[in-house]
């Protein structure tokens, strides 16, 4: 059994998922996981899928699901990887953290930003950035959700980012994913 | 994965909104502490203090930047004193409040409750005592907190003690500059033992030995949560907004406040290793624009807090309240529900001083509300019955309906109807207020018990 990382990009519209997914299908391509999104019209696509055929490569099963898309007149990029075994992560103690910045919108923020979780070795496990609308225009918001290994000195990685964010123009919080489903969920956390 | 909606109203309710939490209160039992000897029972609550009381505001603190809210003010309450020091009279009491303001000021806390006497039924020799000094206790401290429960639904009002605290809150006023040591003392009727706001806070005798409580409010999240339903225009459904809709309004960010509270309680008293008491979601304004309880009031409809429908109003926001805090924790408690403190509500009062709201629409309020007649600058020459025929009015209202009131005025020496005072800080300032003219003095000085009502043919 081999197990591949498919990914597609391209122009959301309404057979999409279908198209694709009836792709995996006729490769013999079993999806075990699989997460979509969507970012102002733009669709990715990550699918999980296992191949029961140890002969098959990756090279191949893109090639087969490149000529599908073709066929089926999608305009897709397409990537076929073999997946990795484990996540980052997995084997050491994290807490989840929310760090949301916003302010005047700017070239560099978010790399900026994300140089002092790399540095730290926290790792963004979501990220989102918005651009305010015409009243407020220019005025960004970003929303990185973090992985904060229990080795890292959270109240340093705190003043780091703050300190970032004031050189950058930006209003900086870190806070524990906790509150942010404790005030929104009923669920217990 | 957060959704973005998730994301967006948790940051505005800390950002633009005032959402915190209030107060962390540490209950400490001073029951253990007692001994015959003045000095030996002064370092017995003092070490007792320091121990439970060292880590409280660090580990406040850092549990307020794990998530990214403020804990205001740390606090101490503890064991009733007039019990814990009852052998040691009036000025034994004096120097028990001083060693308690000491262990307060080590502790790096803002207030210490407890400095109390309960007396609806009649008076021991502690509690004498402990309403003897309090004009010197409280005018000589800074950090502690009094209060006295002269009534119950279930023992009737203490009139005598009623008599004694009108006189005692002159005192305490005329021991003090602006009489601000009368800020710190309230007298109550059916005191709960679990309350971590001051002046009220004290542990109650039938709580654990040590016990964190949290009080929450928010009253700037509430107004903010109404002005969007009202931009929005209609409801859920596409209906034309109803008072109905706002209610609900009320509760779901009632209950969204409260689970900051109990988060960050929880976790504090996890970390302390001490018991979690309650979750007091009470909406606790601060001078602050924007952090206003009478702004609520603007956003429901009505010109300002005081106009007709204000006590309507009221009932229902304390209403939606409790219950928004009730789904959202199991352990709510304290007074939960809505405070109308003249002085340190920015918009309460402005509607006193521009004459909309006087002594008696704010009476008629408290039988609604979750507290009562609440940091009211009265002037200083207000005659001792008639400060304690207002603690009868309010007492009675507490009394026969079943729910906490309580008196918190404050006559200010040397000043007359329309002065203002300022207290500062978070307590605010105020314009004197007129006090309903009449004499009391002949009903007052009766004395005696009223007795505790029938709780059958209500009507």
């Amino acid at each position: 059994m081999q197990k591949f990382t498919v990914s597609f990009l391209g122009r959301d519209c309404p057979g999409v998922v279908s198209t694709v997914s009836t792709l995996l299908s006729n490769c013999s391509a079993n999806i075990t996981a699989a997460t979509q999104s969507l970012l102002l019209g733009e669709f990715a696509g990550i699918f999980l899928v296992e191949v029961a055929d140890d002969t098959v490569a990756a090279e191949t099963l893109q090639q087969q699901l490149q000529e599908g898309l073709a066929k089926a007149e999608f305009d897709l990029s397409l990537i076929v990887r073999p997946t990795c075994e484990g996540a980052w992560g997995k084997n050491s103690h994290s807490e989840p953290f929310v760090v949301s910045a916003d302010g005047q919108d700017g070239n560099g923020q978010i790399a900026a930003m994300s140089r002092v979780f790399s540095r730290h070795g926290v790792n963004i496990e979501s990220l989102r950035a918005y651009l305010g609308d015409d009243a407020a225009k220019n005025h960004a918001l970003f929303v990185f959700e973090v992985m904060v290994p229990e080795s890292v000195d959270i109240g340093r990685l705190r003043r780091e980012l703050l300190c970032e964010g004031q050189s950058l123009g930006l209003r900086v919080s870190v806070q524990h994913r906790d509150i942010f489903e404790a005030v929104n969920r009923i669920e217990s956390i | 994965m957060l959704s973005d909606r998730e994301v967006t109203n948790t940051l505005n309710m800390l950002r633009n909104e005032h959402l915190d939490v209030r107060t962390v209160t540490l209950g400490v039992s001073l029951f253990d502490c007692v001994s015959h000897d003045l000095e030996l029972f002064i370092a017995n609550i003092q070490a007792k203090i320091a121990r439970y009381a060292q880590q409280l505001v660090p580990v406040c603190n850092e549990i307020g930047a794990k998530y990214g809210i403020p804990v205001v003010n740390k606090r101490i309450s503890v064991s009733p004193i007039a019990v814990v020091a009852a052998p040691f009279g009036a000025e034994g009491m004096v120097r028990v409040c001083k060693a308690l303001d000491y262990a307060a000021q080590e502790a790096r806390v803002d207030f210490l409750g407890g400095f109390s006497a309960l007396v609806e039924k009649g008076f021991a020799n502690g509690d004498r005592a402990l309403l003897e000094s309090l004009p010197d206790a409280l005018s000589q401290t800074e950090r502690i907190c009094s209060s006295i429960n002269v009534a119950s639904s279930k023992a009737g009002i203490n009139m005598d003690a009623v008599r004694l605290m009108g006189e005692q809150i002159k005192r305490c006023a005329l021991a003090s500059p602006e009489g601000i040591a009368c800020a710190k003392l309230v007298v109550f009727a059916n005191i709960p033992q679990d309350v971590p706001f001051m002046a009220g806070a004290y542990l109650g005798i039938g709580e654990p030995d040590c016990v964190i409580n949290v009080g929450v409010s928010g009253p700037g999240v509430v107004r903010k949560a109404i002005d969007r339903l009202l931009a929005r225009g209609v409801n859920d459904k596409g209906n034309a907004l109803t008072l109905l809709d706002m209610a609900e309004a009320i509760k779901r960010t009632a209950y969204k406040v409260t689970r900051v509270g109990e988060i960050i309680g929880t976790e504090v008293a996890q970390r302390l290793g001490i018991p979690f008491g309650v979750a007091d979601l009470s909406l606790a304004p601060t001078p602050a624009v924007g952090d206003s309880v009478g702004e609520i009031f603007q956003s429901l409809g009505l010109s300002s807090i005081g106009a007709p429908g204000s006590t309507a109003v009221l009932a229902m926001i304390n209403d939606a309240v409790k219950k928004g805090g009730s789904f959202a924790s199991s352990s709510v408690g304290g007074l939960s529900g809505a405070f109308i403190p003249v002085s340190e509500d920015s918009s309460i009062e402005e509607a006193a001083r521009s004459g909309f709201l006087g002594m008696e629409k704010l009476e008629a309020m408290t039988s609604v509300c979750s507290v009562g007649l609440d940091m009211i600058a009265i002037p200083g020459d207000t005659e001792a019955s008639s400060i304690a025929g207002i603690i009868a009015d309010e007492m009675a209202i507490g009394m026969i309906n079943n729910k906490t009131t309580a008196v918190r005025v404050i006559p200010v020496p040397g000043k007359g109807v329309g002065d203002t005072v300022s207290f500062g800080g978070l307590l605010g300032q105020a314009t004197i207020m007129a006090v309903p003219k009449g004499d009391a003095s002949r009903f007052i000085a009766l004395g005696g018990r009223i007795p505790a009502p029938i709780n059958s043919l209500k009507n």
